[in-house]
């Protein structure tokens, strides 16, 4: 068996300077599928795409084994932005571990508390008053918007368009603006609040909402002229990295990447929560499973978000949008689990409490992680250029999957 | 795609033309400034009412509440008499890690962030070749390591990390949940007695042959286990009429030789360690 | 010694470089005075003179070659400077608008960042051929640039094969690319050295196909007489009567150029920078001058061989003669004016500025005289500019055609700048199947059937 060296031992430097640019682990193979990916054959190579590498949402790291431009295997490296979040909520009290949540998912962070408050409710058993659920459930589609809007910028722009992602980051600062009015920040907004909301809607925020809600549809429509029937984008899309319905259950993907298969399953209608029930809004699927069917499926989403946006705006009840809670928590010992329907999937929280002040356990489901892990089935057999289109059609956020 | 080709890409190009033409969105940072919403949270500044006067009251109740510490609040009491403070005052970084150690509630040992001692490592390789550098006979390889070195030194545990490839971690974690095998040299406890006339004569004849009788050795020298040093100490003239005895440096009075016998005993079942023959 | 060290230890920078120039002028003054006074220097340049009259030829050559190096570079930056302002503008921006006026000075700056980067070698490069291979893309170019005709007789070298050598080295970039991709020493770069080879030799064969109905045509390989053969009205351009010969250049022309959706040796989504990846300081540099400079001169030949090059879409002395309009005689030599020249010099601009401030201070009342003075000079001199500008254009066939020619290319280079705002990239495939499966098929129709017109027209 040959000796292999650690790469941060500074021998390696000295002996062999070449080593350093190998994509193999500095360790023997530790599985079977390891040993398997790493042992090339004639003609294969290995490409690091990433942790820096200007489309991989982040730091994800994939090596990639190809075959001239196709790839033929590969493997993704998880961790780089790992913060240890889960077990640093476990170290805080109730109110404080919301906060910790927010840079999960961080272009969808009101989601990222909205699950944990929701379970740490079901923990202290309290009641929400109805107008600050109308209120999360509002901004909650607000930046279901902002999030599908990026996701379409993104996706073109690894697919080379460059107009989409500004516009795109445009209709999103709009939203985020309108957000920072109501919160009082634009992107970890710490809104949502055990038992409420941390403010009530104000003058600033409608009317800004009021101005966008008028002009809304028609811009993102306008946007979408750009993609939706562009030969090239349509070429490169349709058809790719198509996951069909059995194997998109057996990797329990959710969200839209469920949704495109054809399964109309979304937590809003599966298992209601909050005030979706008194709502009145479709579940778009699509039945061809492929990036352009993301794609759409995302746009008609957002058709979906903004009439309950509208319907939000017409029901809104008067009243609290806080409830009486105590300032320090100490629910009974118990175990609370809830599922929120993020803009990537299933979003959820399980938190057990033991009778202190903290949680004494804290676990978030991530739909970016789980979604993720359908690369290994998507893309081997593509080209390079559409692994990136593949990815981004995943919509993965590094934040969430490596927590 | 629509049934004329090009008719989709000539519609994105519509609409990239007349975004030319349109008003730009751009703020032009330090000229223009966005509006700040009046309910922003995001200001790094104390805040005063309507009289003029700072709304903080001093009440430390943030910096308790900040979750990650970084609120350090210094300040005169309400009559402007006494400094009060909130917040340990070393450096960020400092403090940072020191509260995570104390929020865990757990004593955190960590050998890898500390600076070790090199050893020598031409036994090591002699085992890692034998075992042939293989990550799964860790088992094996620490517990020769330790056969050969008596415990099981940084130095020694960073070295197979290189070779096997294993991290150091997994190493650290194998060898910390066997009982058997330890991090450090087994503690050594030392029981000294002065030999000078004076001493001597007090008694301490005596004690110096119960001592080598419990001890199974000369008087400077260590038992077989390993778990005890009899060393010779100078009194100094320190007791008078008494013979000097310590136990790991502490002077002790008034012992006979049969008390002392037994302290040996004692210290010997009690640190004789499995491991060491 | 020891005296003249010590005085320059105590010069500041600027003194290092002006006190040796000083010695090197006066050196080169003293050289000259007694050269006249002993005759030899007239006979030297008497020399000289011979010497380049009798070489006529190389002595243009060099100029030509000397003016094509230098333009290259302020071309380059006005390139950058409008991808910038216009990607900007249609991304919703203002894009550079601090470096000089209008940010117009924005890629200046870049230059000058670009050149004092660190010139960076990777470890593991080869370095020969790392170091070679910007020069040789940067060279090729600049080559290219030397038979574009902007004018009448304004062309470094008038070929009579002018099309054929564009081609040709226009397909040399492709060698300076695959050289840097692999001398590179990274995974990402030898993938884009690659796809540069497929993509611009696969490329090349349409586009030199799709010209060869402009050349049967033309009946020449010459630029220059190809413009020629268009001259007159616009409906002689040869976009009208080769439409499908003008799509098929210009589709493999954004391929050859490396532009947007074609722009896979560069794909930063996939492979990073493609060739560039490992490129740092000015060789990096050299690659973007020479992909800025070629984007200027794949404009500049479609201009040439479709829209007519330097000639206008309408005769203006035609044009005044249907609509029965006398176009005013420009043809005035203004040494004629003898005097008056003087005066006119003198008074011109004082009096022009008064004429333009009177308007403006009493539309303006609010305004003080002297900053209605400031507008009214503002106000002259555009005037002023704009009639000189027009004389020069109807005077001179040179500035007319600069004109022309200059709005055609720069509309082109909007169009490529345009196209990458708004398009995604094709992929590997897709990009090598246009080119051989739809390209070289049309490209070869257009020749049979511009053979077939020709032949049926002129029996």
């Amino acid at each position: 068996m040959t000796r292999t060296v650690s790469r941060d031992d500074p021998r390696v430097l000295l002996e062999s300077p070449a080593t350093i640019y190998d994509a193999i682990p500095p360790y023997p193979p530790r599985s079977e599928r390891e040993a398997e990916f790493y042992a090339l054959r004639d003609g294969e190579m290995l490409v690091n795409l990433g942790p820096q590498h200007p489309s991989t949402h982040g730091v994800l790291r994939v090596v990639l084994k190809i075959d001239g431009e196709q790839v033929v295997d590969l493997d993704p490296v998880l961790g780089y932005l790992h913060r240890g979040i889960e077990k640093l909520a476990e170290n805080a009290d109730y109110h404080q571990a919301i906060c910790y949540t927010d840079p999960l998912e961080y272009v969808s962070s009101l989601f990222n508390e909205l699950a944990p408050v929701m379970a740490f409710e079901k923990l202290v058993e309290i009641e929400v008053p109805r107008r600050a659920e109308y209120i999360r459930i509002l901004s909650c589609e607000l930046l279901r918007i902002a999030s599908h809007g990026l996701f379409t910028g993104w996706l073109a722009l690894d697919l080379g368009g460059y107009a989409p992602i500004l516009y795109g980051f445009i209709e999103r600062d709009e939203i985020v603006e309108m957000l920072a009015a109501l919160t009082g920040q634009r992107m970890l907004f710490n809104y949502m609040r055990i038992g409420g909301v941390n403010g009530d809607l104000n003058h600033e925020f409608m009317s800004r909402l009021g101005e966008w809600m008028s002009r809304a549809a028609r811009e993102i429509a306008a946007n979408q002229t750009l993609l939706n029937e562009n030969e090239i984008f349509v070429r490169r899309t349709r058809g790719l990295g198509v996951i069909d319905r059995e194997t998109a259950l057996r990797l329990c993907l959710t969200g839209p990447a469920l949704r495109a298969t054809g399964v109309p399953y979304d937590i809003r209608r599966a298992h209601p929560y909050s005030v979706y029930p008194e709502l009145e809004f479709d579940i778009p699927t699509r039945d061809e499973g492929d990036s352009y069917a993301r794609y759409l499926l995302r746009l008609d989403e957002v058709k979906q978000s903004l009439r309950i946006i509208d319907q939000c705006l017409e029901q809104m009840p008067d009243g609290p949008c806080m409830a009486k809670i105590p300032r320090l928590i100490r629910p009974r010992p118990g175990r609370a689990f809830a599922a929120i329907e993020s803009p990537r999937g299933q979003y959820a929280c399980y938190a057990i409490s033991d009778g202190t002040d903290q949680p004494f356990r804290f676990r978030i489901h991530d739909p970016s992680f789980v979604n993720l892990q359908s690369v290994g089935v998507l893309v081997p057999g593509n080209l390079i250029a559409d692994t990136m289109a593949i990815m981004a059609s995943l919509d993965p956020i590094m934040g969430g999957v490596d927590k | 795609m629509s049934r004329i080709p090009g008719l989709g890409i000539a519609r994105g190009m519509a609409l990239t033309l007349r975004r030319l033409f349109q008003p730009k969105v751009t703020v032009q940072y330090p000229e223009e400034r966005y509006p700040v919403s009046p309910r922003h949270r995001g200001r790094l500044q104390l805040l005063y009412d309507e009289f003029g006067a700072l709304k903080c009251e001093t009440c430390f109740q943030c910096a308790q509440a900040c979750p990650i510490e970084c609120i350090d609040m210094g300040g005169t009491d309400t009559k402007d008499r006494f400094h009060v403070h909130w917040g340990p005052p070393e450096q960020y970084a400092e403090r940072r890690s020191e509260s995570a150690l104390r929020r865990s509630g757990r004593p955190v040992p960590d050998p890898a962030y500390t600076a070790f001692e090199p050893v020598d490592l031409a036994p090591l390789e002699a085992i890692l070749a034998a075992e042939d550098y293989d990550p799964r006979r860790m088992p094996a390889i620490l517990e020769r390591t330790q056969a050969a070195y008596g415990h099981l030194p940084v130095a020694t545990l960073k070295h197979i990390s290189h070779s096997t490839g294993a991290w150091y971690a997994e190493i650290y974690g194998t060898a910390s949940s066997c009982e058997h095998l330890r991090f450090e040299a087994p503690t050594t406890r030392a029981i000294g007695l002065c030999r000078c006339a004076a001493c001597t004569l007090a008694g301490g004849g005596r004690l110096r042959a119960a001592l080598e009788a419990a001890g199974g050795t000369e008087l400077p020298g260590t038992t077989p286990d390993g778990a005890l040093t009899l060393a010779a100490v100078d009194c100094h003239g320190a007791s008078p009429g008494d013979p000097y005895v310590t136990v790991d440096g502490v002077p002790q009075r008034g012992l006979s030789p049969e008390k002392l016998a037994e302290l040996a005993t004692a210290i010997r079942a009690a640190t004789a360690r499995p491991g060491r023959a | 010694m020891s005296v003249v060290a010590r005085s320059w230890g105590h010069l500041t920078p600027a003194g290092k470089v002006v006190v040796p120039l000083l010695g090197i002028v006066l050196a080169l003054g003293l050289v000259a005075f007694l050269g006249i006074v002993t005759g030899i220097l007239p006979a030297i340049g008497d020399t000289v003179v011979l010497t380049g009259r009798r070489n006529v030829g190389i002595v243009r050559f060099l100029v030509a070659a000397t003016a094509a190096l230098l333009a290259s570079v302020p071309i380059a930056f006005i390139n950058i400077y409008l991808e910038m302002k216009l990607l900007a503008w249609i991304a919703l921006r203002r894009g550079p608008n601090r470096v000089g006026p209008f940010g117009t000075l924005q890629s200046v700056a870049h230059g000058f960042k670009v050149l004092a980067k660190e010139d960076f070698t990777p470890t593991g490069a080869d370095r020969a051929v790392f170091t070679i291979a910007p020069v040789v893309t940067f060279l090729s170019v600049v080559l290219a640039f030397m038979v574009v005709p902007f004018a009448p007789g304004i062309v470094g070298v008038d070929m009579n094969i002018a099309v054929l050598f564009f081609f040709a080295i226009g397909g040399l970039t492709v060698v300076g690319l695959l050289a840097g991709g692999w001398a590179s020493f990274n995974k990402y770069s030898l993938l884009g050295g690659l796809r540069s080879a497929a993509q611009i030799i696969s490329y090349e064969i349409p586009l030199t196909l799709s010209v060869v109905g402009v050349v049967m045509l033309a009946g020449t390989m010459s630029l220059h007489g190809i413009v020629e053969a268009q001259a007159g009205h616009f409906w002689n351009w040869f976009v009208f009567q080769q439409p499908l010969g003008f799509l098929v250049f210009f589709l493999a022309g954004t391929a050859e150029g490396n532009r947007t959706p074609f722009d896979l040796t560069e794909a930063d989504s996939e492979i990073v920078a493609g060739f560039a990846t490992e490129y740092s300081g000015m060789r990096y540099g050299f690659f973007y001058f020479a992909e800025y400079v070629n984007l200027f001169i794949l404009s500049a030949v479609t201009a040439i061989l479709f829209f007519g090059g330097w000639s206008a879409p309408v005769e203006i002395h035609q044009l005044a003669a249907w609509l029965g309009v006398a176009v005013p005689s420009f043809a005035i030599d203004p040494s004629q004016l003898g005097i008056g020249l003087l005066f006119l010099l003198a008074l011109g601009p004082a009096l022009g500025t008064v004429l333009c401030a009177i308007p403006v201070a009493l539309l303006r009342t609010d305004w003080s005289l002297r900053r209605a003075l400031a507008v009214g000079f503002v106000l002259f001199n555009v005037v002023a500019g704009g009639l000189v500008i027009a004389w020069a254009y109807l005077a001179s066939e040179v500035v007319a055609g600069l004109f022309w020619f200059l709005g055609k290319t720069f509309f082109f280079v909007f169009v490529f700048v345009w196209m990458r705002a708004t398009l995604p990239r094709v992929r590997i495939d897709q990009l090598m199947g246009f080119a051989w499966k739809w390209l070289l098929p049309a490209s070869l129709f257009n020749i049979f059937a511009t053979a077939a017109a020709i032949v049926l027209v002129n029996r």
